[in-house]
């Protein structure tokens, strides 16, 4: 069975909808910057990639939803948006809601630990307390459709976001559910942010994906959420499938907590699984999302992974790292960089990598940059890798549908 | 006991107890023994961990990756190290 | 493809091991020890208890120096997925083929996660220790399980509260039937720090000191106050049939399905009292997977005390299996607290056909739940047992097991 995506829905550093996301990215732009509202006191870095205000129809919208934390809120957002272009009423017992984050409520879990210890004003109410578990955004999201099918959170740091893209394609696949929204979304907050600055592991400035000068991550925050469904009941409603969600691979490198195994052993196998699982080879990879954070180490061990995956073609397959422009956004990273393949797919446009340097040459790999390049048909297969911290790894094939 | 010994036995105890080493005493760490790769087979994450606790237990402030690398080499080459930034 | 548990491995309160576990079950005398409250967190009159798991007995399974960067929760998940392995006659880093991992937690890591705020709050972010951050993630106990059992396949974290217990052995089963490993390790791990403790004392979510001072989980009893906070892990060894038999090993149950549902009308830190949308996710399971609700002749719940969620389940289980003929019902929460590992622990126990005492805390039933758990009469062992869980905010999951070889 094809399992298609037939709506999508962003809020990232470019802000509110894919709209913004997608000139965004085609621009070459970076969303990183100083922030306006996210406290970055003393910090070693300052830059992120933080969502800004909405416009003020979407003002409106998001004040209704007050009581939810940050991330709830993107959640819901990208989600009304993705089921609005999917032209379709979810819910009920058929639809099932998987929702990939790694921070939830825990902006506002800050806050409340903050006065419980006296350095915050205001009292603790448990009111700051209420989304902060993981399954946050998903069961806001869940509430918000009306779903009734399976609701599951996955928090598996960088990697949640395509993990969950992968359950809720093995949902639809079974006939587990008949509709499936899919996505992640984390909002950023200190404990993170002060957390991959205590590993130095935070550029000081915009991150440079696959640069020779690299010297980390930037971090970000957003959401991305995508609908699936089978092919043939998209096709039966008279929706217009945007692209294929051909297969999902995993793997652990089981090497280090931190570091990413050197050859990218387990980046390789969660490639190939996924390519397998679409019925594909690396043949038949025509572009690369890829995961590029940025940090010496991701980036030395994916583009290994990348030239052993395919081989003598490593420097014709276009690449491009969105994390340049949209920072890395943990949880949500797999969904919105998915939302990020749709879209180049629907324009037949590969996004350029933001930044003009070019990439190291001893990587071996061709990094868009510029202007982007042109999508041709029959290249239309997109593999998106994202690999966590402890070792995770999840790879995503997407394809046009010509 | 002189300054160098004293910051020696500090890092010591420091040592044992940012990093957790449950179960070792100080007199087990040798001051010119390896503490990274081979002897007490420590990681980058230890490495990172001990500049947090060397900041705070000392107050001093440690930038750069190669500073890091030979200061960090054993425990005599940490309290010279230590001992210089004081001076 | 049929699957099945070929070890499990438990780290609870009371119990290391399957044998602990079952002599714990059977004897039904949970131990609750005084929280730790000298940070102030704690409201004058609340909860002050927890069953908490006697981590002395780590050292049997794993060295203080592998653990030295562990937090809590990767201690407990390693040593249940090391004890899982043994149980299933198997050992870590030899096994041919691929192993992966599914982890599920409701609280993810609760110790780290306040140790780290108030580094951030009382000092600034340049003292945020490094290796707490890296265990930090809800993933870390997964993580160390891979490296402590060289498991390659995949590795996933569920994160939906009491139900991820649920959405675990439902993705672990989907891994073996896509054939991408060839065994998984299937578990559930959670913390109880003293932050998180106060936390659910002030959400009214723990049982409340009664009048000679002990704080008692009652499930399904009228005098219930809420559940008792606990930790502990547990972590399941599920392989395909044939692989065990072909090894000439056992399996202590079998796992028949999983499945989940939501109910978008329930409160977003409740229960609500309608079963509605859920039962019927539930009944469609059972006659999907079992033929009939009438099949079951065990049902172990999740219900530990709190009243609002084990009206909820209660309700839930009647309306499906039917008031006047309830199968003897479980509620292994009420030993070892309220958490993933006690229902996934007990499930798999009454599976195996292991021996039930009467459930500690119970006397006087709450005519609003309608339930009377097991009294500890002697039972046959069960075909097929029915696990169930009601999460707050309006999940809900179920399984089915039945049981194993004989050992």
């Amino acid at each position: 069975m094809k399992v298609v995506i037939t709506g999508i829905g962003a809020v990232s550093g470019f802000g509110w909808g894919v709209e913004k996301l997608w000139r965004g990215l085609e621009s070459g732009a970076t969303s990183i910057r100083e922030p306006s509202v996210f406290d970055v006191e003393g910090q070693r870095t300052t830059l992120v990639a933080e969502v800004g205000p909405p416009g003020p129809d979407a003002q409106a919208e998001i004040d209704d939803l007050r009581n939810l934390s940050r991330a709830d809120v993107f959640a819901v957002i990208a989600a009304r948006e993705a089921l609005v272009r999917a032209g379709v009423d979810a819910g009920g017992p058929r639809t099932g809601v998987f929702c990939g984050g790694s921070t939830a409520g825990m902006a506002e879990c800050e806050d409340f630990v903050g006065r419980i210890v006296g350095v915050h004003p205001g009292k603790p109410t448990l009111r700051l307390l209420a989304s902060q578990q993981l399954n946050g955004p998903g069961d806001a999201v869940a509430r918000d459709i009306g779903a009734c099918g399976p609701v599951i959170g996955f928090s598996s740091a960088c990697a949640s976001g395509a993990m969950a893209l992968g359950a809720a394609l093995e949902a639809v696949r079974s006939g587990d559910v008949d509709m499936a929204l899919a996505g992640g979304a984390d909002s950023l907050c200190r404990l993170t942010y002060s957390g991959f600055n205590a590993l130095r592991s935070v550029d000081p400035g915009v991150c440079r994906p696959f640069r020779r000068d690299r010297q980390g991550l930037s971090l970000g925050e957003g959401a991305g959420m995508l609908v699936l469904e089978p092919l043939d009941r998209a096709v039966a409603r008279g929706a217009e499938p945007l692209a294929e969600l051909a297969g999902y691979g995993a793997s652990c490198d089981a090497h280090h907590m931190t570091a990413p195994h050197p050859e990218g052993d387990g980046a390789l196998a969660a490639m190939k699984a996924a390519l397998m699982d679409a019925g594909l080879e690396s043949l038949d990879v025509g572009a690369v999302n890829a995961h590029g954070t940025g940090t010496p180490h991701n980036d030395q061990s994916e583009s290994c992974a990348l030239r052993r995956l395919l081989g003598e073609r490593s420097l014709e397959v276009p690449l491009t790292a969105p994390k340049g422009a949209l920072g890395h956004v943990l949880g949500a990273a797999g969904a919105l960089e998915a939302v990020a393949s749709v879209l180049a797919l629907e324009c037949g446009t590969i996004f350029p990598t933001a930044g003009s340097t070019p990439a190291d040459p001893d990587f071996g790999i061709d990094l868009v940059l510029d202007e982007g390049r042109e999508m041709f048909r029959g290249k239309q297969t997109w593999i998106s890798t994202n690999f966590a911290f402890g070792g995770a790894n999840a790879a995503l094939v997407i394809r046009g549908l010509v | 006991m002189t300054q160098q010994e004293k910051t020696r036995e500090r890092l010591k105890k420091l040592i044992i107890e940012s990093l957790n080493l449950e179960g070792m005493t100080p007199e087990m760490i040798e001051n010119d023994a390896p503490l990274f790769g081979d002897g007490l087979g420590l990681d980058s994450v230890d490495a990172l961990e001990l500049v947090v606790a060397l900041e705070k237990e000392f107050s001093i402030r440690i930038e750069g990756e190669e500073t890091t690398r030979e200061a960090f080499a054993s425990v005599s080459a940490m309290a010279a190290f230590i001992d210089g930034l004081n001076e | 493809m049929k699957v099945v548990i070929s070890g499990l491995g438990v780290v609870m309160p009371g119990a290391w091991g399957w044998d602990e576990a079952e002599s714990l079950f059977s004897a039904a005398d949970p131990k609750p020890v005084d929280i730790d409250r000298s940070a102030g967190y704690h409201r004058e009159g609340g909860s002050r208890k927890a069953l908490l798991v006697d981590s002395g007995r780590m050292g049997e399974w794993l060295s203080p120096m592998a653990a030295r960067r562990m937090s809590q929760a990767s201690r407990f998940a390693v040593c249940a997925s090391l004890m899982a392995f043994h149980d299933a006659g198997l050992k870590p880093q030899s096994e041919e083929g691929t192993t992966a991992v599914v982890m599920g937690t409701t609280y993810g890591a609760a110790f780290v996660t306040e140790k780290i705020l108030r580094q951030i709050l009382l000092e600034g972010p340049e003292s945020v220790s490094p290796a707490l951050f890296t265990e930090s993630v809800a993933n870390a106990p997964a993580a160390q399980i891979a490296l402590a059992v060289g498991a390659k396949g995949a590795n996933t974290t569920v994160t939906q509260r009491q139900a991820s217990v649920i959405a675990a052995l439902k993705q672990g089963v989907g891994l073996l039937m896509r054939g991408v490993a060839d065994r998984v390790l299937v578990g559930v791990v959670d913390e109880m720090a003293p932050l998180l403790h106060s936390i659910l004392d002030r959400f009214g979510g723990l049982a409340r000191p009664e009048h000679n001072g002990a704080e008692v989980g009652r499930p399904f009893d009228d005098r219930g106050s809420g559940w008792m906070g606990a930790d502990g892990a547990a972590v399941t060894l599920l392989e395909p049939e044939d692989i065990v038999r072909r090894r000439g090993g056992s399996f202590r149950a079998r796992v028949l399905g999983a499945g989940m549902a939501f109910d978008p009308g329930a409160p977003r830190s409740g229960w609500g009292t309608v079963p509605g949308p859920r039962a019927k996710a539930l009944r469609a399971f059972l006659v999907e997977n079992a033929g009939s609700p009438r099949v079951i002749d065990r049902v172990v719940c999740s219900a530990g005390g709190l009243p609002e969620a084990d009206r909820l389940e209660a309700r839930m289980i009647r309306e499906v299996l039917g008031d006047g003929s309830l199968p003897p019902v479980l509620a292994p929460a009420a030993s070892v607290g309220n958490h993933g590992a006690a229902l996934l622990a007990g499930s798999v126990l009454a599976a195996a056909g292991a021996t039930f005492g009467p459930t500690p805390g119970f006397g006087v039933p709450d005519r609003e739940a309608g339930i009377i758990p097991h009294d500890g009469r002697t039972l046959p062992a069960p075909e097929t047992v029915l696990m169930t869980v009601c999460a707050p905010g309006g999940s809900a999951g179920w399984a089915l097991m039945a049981r194993g070889l004989e050992v």
